[in-house]
């Protein structure tokens, strides 16, 4: 009785068994540039932190060490302060200025098309060459913001507006909305295009305001979209390091140092590049953790809109 | 036919290998800021010589950073020139050739500046040998010092002297100011034109054996203070806040009445800027005497490249009576003392106050030197800008302090 059973069912695990190769060969060259390119530098990165490992010589290994040495870096935490500091005001900063424009553009009127392409265009700069662009901008003597202020009459004398941190931090915050609201509000169009133009017809009809179809409709059938905006615009924030390196070189005082730019000193001033390596898988969780609690929040993936 | 097959083929195969080792081409990285002096030595070598050297210049705030990287990649150039304060780190990481035995053959071995000797000297072994030596001085414009009715042929010899000319020189117009420093966190600008301030007066920022920082010291609070008072009655630029070294020759726009430079500035503004008419004179204490930093570069071979006989052949160039001529002629000091006099023949005479400078020049010694002090988010690069520009000068005294003895302790 005990040879049947198997006997049978074996030719259906084997096609199963088949397919499910065969879908792993479908997926296998995503996983090899995956495993490549992310999961073998991570892996790396998480032996090398367990090293004291200078850029030149030889590594030598200390176990937890650069862990525990990360817990009493007082330059550690005053880095994820200001990275934190900087990721609440600039994700605020983007929002109000990118939903707005992405109410403005979706409606159908004259030059709406121009309007997009507008908005849109400083996203294709890249982001080092805006800083530079901005870093003229804001130069005290022969850039643009200072002296027009000083022309129009507004003020004395043309300001430095990197040479104080809340000037410079401000400078900073208006270039990357300028530079990223354009993109925030493309992924926040699309969200808006999608909602069936029924359902605020019919808003309309029960006699509901604009702010209140705005507020009951608009935004929860936005949720999942909103989802993916905030995460690209907080992971983003959370890994910037271009602007403070090349618009204030760390900023006023060493105040705008940021995670990335800590670990960035860590590894090509200091060349402790093990230590910079258990930073790194330090930030790597936090990412991580801070998108799985936003992913939460917005309860993305639960049910459906 | 074989035969005469055989002989074509081995005498192109001759004349490509002939081809090959007669001109080498040498790839060599220097740093920014330093001037023309080694652009044009390089210049003068490539014309001269079968052998070429193609120059790359690099960042000198991200110098050692892009050499260390490109060693670790199999990436580095043949040869460098090392800010001679990393030549002992990069030794001690056996990155470099040993250039010993042929150093000391070379007959005027022992009349290369000492001070860069001693840097290149590893246990022993000599890695790095002196390519450009440079001093800051103190620099005024005599046409500005005219105009504001100060005797435009009499160096200022005080800091209470030089505030009082800055003011004069600043009422001249609104785009006319007394002084300029890099401010906006350049430790290397810093370290070189304003620590002369409390090494003329004795004291030092860090300890004889490099193990303590003695920042906070009644001297340096004075120097802090000087410059403090030159930004609040705005005679200087407001862009000097924010300058990360990449304007630290300011002063040669011919706005600026006064400025701490170096050496390699007179030979830049000698031959790039003419019509400034200027004098140069030993950066003064804060309580009396002269001081000066002793920098410049080492010229080091990374280990292990094929073109070690080439490099040196561009070497002993550079130290010929041709060579030298042409590094002194565009600022850089001449490296070998036995012809110095004979280099600086008919050269413009403000380069002998160069010279003089090295007998009261410092040069810190410590292995934590890109930590400590170059590095743009290091303490003293720190410090510099938040006791000058900050709010909170004891917090800025008392964070530095503690931070470089940190960074020393850590070190050790």
């Amino acid at each position: 009785m005990a040879g049947p059973g198997p006997g049978k069912a074996l030719p259906m695990r084997r096609r199963r068994r088949r397919s499910q190769w065969r879908g792993l060969l479908y997926i296998a060259p995503a996983m090899a540039l995956v495993i490549v390119f992310f999961v073998m530098p991570v892996l790396f990165t998480g032996w090398m932190s367990l090293h004291n490992w200078p850029l030149l010589g030889s590594p030598r290994w200390i176990g937890f060490n650069n862990y525990f040495r990360m817990a009493n870096d007082a330059r550690f935490v005053s880095a994820l302060r200001f990275t934190t500091y900087y990721t609440v005001i600039v994700t605020i900063a983007i929002f109000a200025v990118a939903f707005p424009l992405a109410i403005f553009v979706e409606k159908h009127r004259r030059f709406v098309g121009a309007y997009r392409t507008i908005i849109f265009l400083p996203v294709v700069v890249g982001l080092a060459s805006a800083s530079l662009l901005w870093v003229w901008l804001a130069n005290v003597d022969s850039g643009f913001i200072g002296p027009a202020l000083k022309a129009l009459g507004l003020v004395e004398k043309s300001p430095n507006l990197l040479a104080t941190f809340d000037s410079a931090f401000f400078t900073i915050i208006v270039m990357v909305v300028w530079k990223i609201a354009g993109f925030t509000m493309i992924i926040l169009l699309t969200g808006l295009q999608a909602i069936p133009s029924e359902l605020t017809e019919a808003a309309r009809i029960d006699g509901a305001g604009s702010w209140q179809r705005f507020r009951c409709l608009t935004l929860p059938l936005m949720r999942r979209t909103i989802a993916l905006a905030l995460i690209i615009s907080v992971t983003g924030s959370i890994l910037a390091f271009d602007q403070f390196y090349i618009m204030t070189s760390g900023g006023p005082q060493n105040r705008m140092i940021s995670v990335v730019y800590y670990i960035f000193n860590q590894s090509f001033v200091s060349f402790n590049l093990g230590y910079r390596a258990a930073l790194s898988i330090a930030l790597l969780a936090i990412l991580v953790i801070i998108s799985v609690v936003q992913l939460r929040l917005l309860r993305v993936g639960e049910d459906r809109p | 036919m074989i035969k005469r097959l055989l002989a074509a083929t081995s005498i192109v195969t001759l004349c490509l290998a002939s081809g090959a080792s007669a001109a080498e081409k040498i790839e060599m990285w220097v740093r920014s800021g330093i001037g023309e002096s080694f652009k044009k030595v390089v210049e003068a070598y490539n014309a001269s010589h079968e052998n070429q050297v193609a120059m790359t210049e690099v960042p000198f705030s991200e110098l050692v950073q892009k050499y260390a990287t490109a060693i670790a990649g199999g990436q580095a150039p043949d040869a460098l020139s090392l800010d001679l304060i990393y030549t002992p780190a990069f030794a001690a990481a056996g990155q470099l050739e040993d250039l010993t035995d042929w150093a000391k053959a070379l007959p005027y071995f022992n009349s290369l500046s000492p001070s860069h000797v001693k840097l290149g000297t590893y246990q022993d072994r000599i890695y790095g040998l002196p390519l450009s030596v440079e001093t800051s001085i103190f620099a005024w414009n005599k046409d500005l010092y005219k105009k504001a009715g100060l005797d435009p042929e009499k160096a200022p010899t005080s800091w209470e002297e030089i505030e009082a000319n800055a003011e004069k020189i600043r009422a001249l117009g609104d785009d006319i100011y007394g002084f300029y420093f890099s401010g906006g966190g350049c430790g290397g600008c810093m370290i070189f034109t304003f620590t002369p301030l409390v090494w003329g007066s004795g004291a030092d920022i860090l300890s004889a054996d490099g193990k303590t920082a003695t920042l906070d010291t009644p001297e340096m609070r004075k120097a802090v203070d000087i410059y403090r008072s030159m930004v609040k009655k705005d005679l200087v630029p407001a862009s000097a806040a924010s300058d990360n070294g990449v304007n630290f020759l300011t002063f040669t726009n011919g706005k600026i009445g006064q400025q701490s430079l170096g050496a390699f500035a007179i030979g830049t503004l000698v031959t790039e800027n003419p019509d400034i008419n200027f004098g140069v004179t030993l950066i003064p204490g804060v309580n009396g005497g002269t001081s000066s930093f002793a920098g410049g570069d080492n010229f080091v071979i990374t280990k292990g490249t094929k073109k070690v006989d080439a490099v040196k052949e561009f070497l002993e160039y550079t130290y010929s009576m041709d060579g030298q001529k042409v590094m002194a002629k565009y600022g850089s000091l001449p490296t070998r003392g036995d012809i110095a006099d004979k280099v600086l023949e008919g050269l413009d005479p403000r380069m002998q106050v160069g010279i003089k400078a090295i007998e009261v020049a410092k040069t810190p010694y410590t292995l934590q030197f890109n930590d400590l002090i170059n590095s743009a988010n290091g303490p003293w690069a720190t410090f510099t800008n938040a006791a000058i520009y900050g709010d909170d000068v004891d917090g800025a005294f008392s964070n530095a302090q503690s931070e470089m003895q940190s960074i020393i302790d850590t070190g050790q």
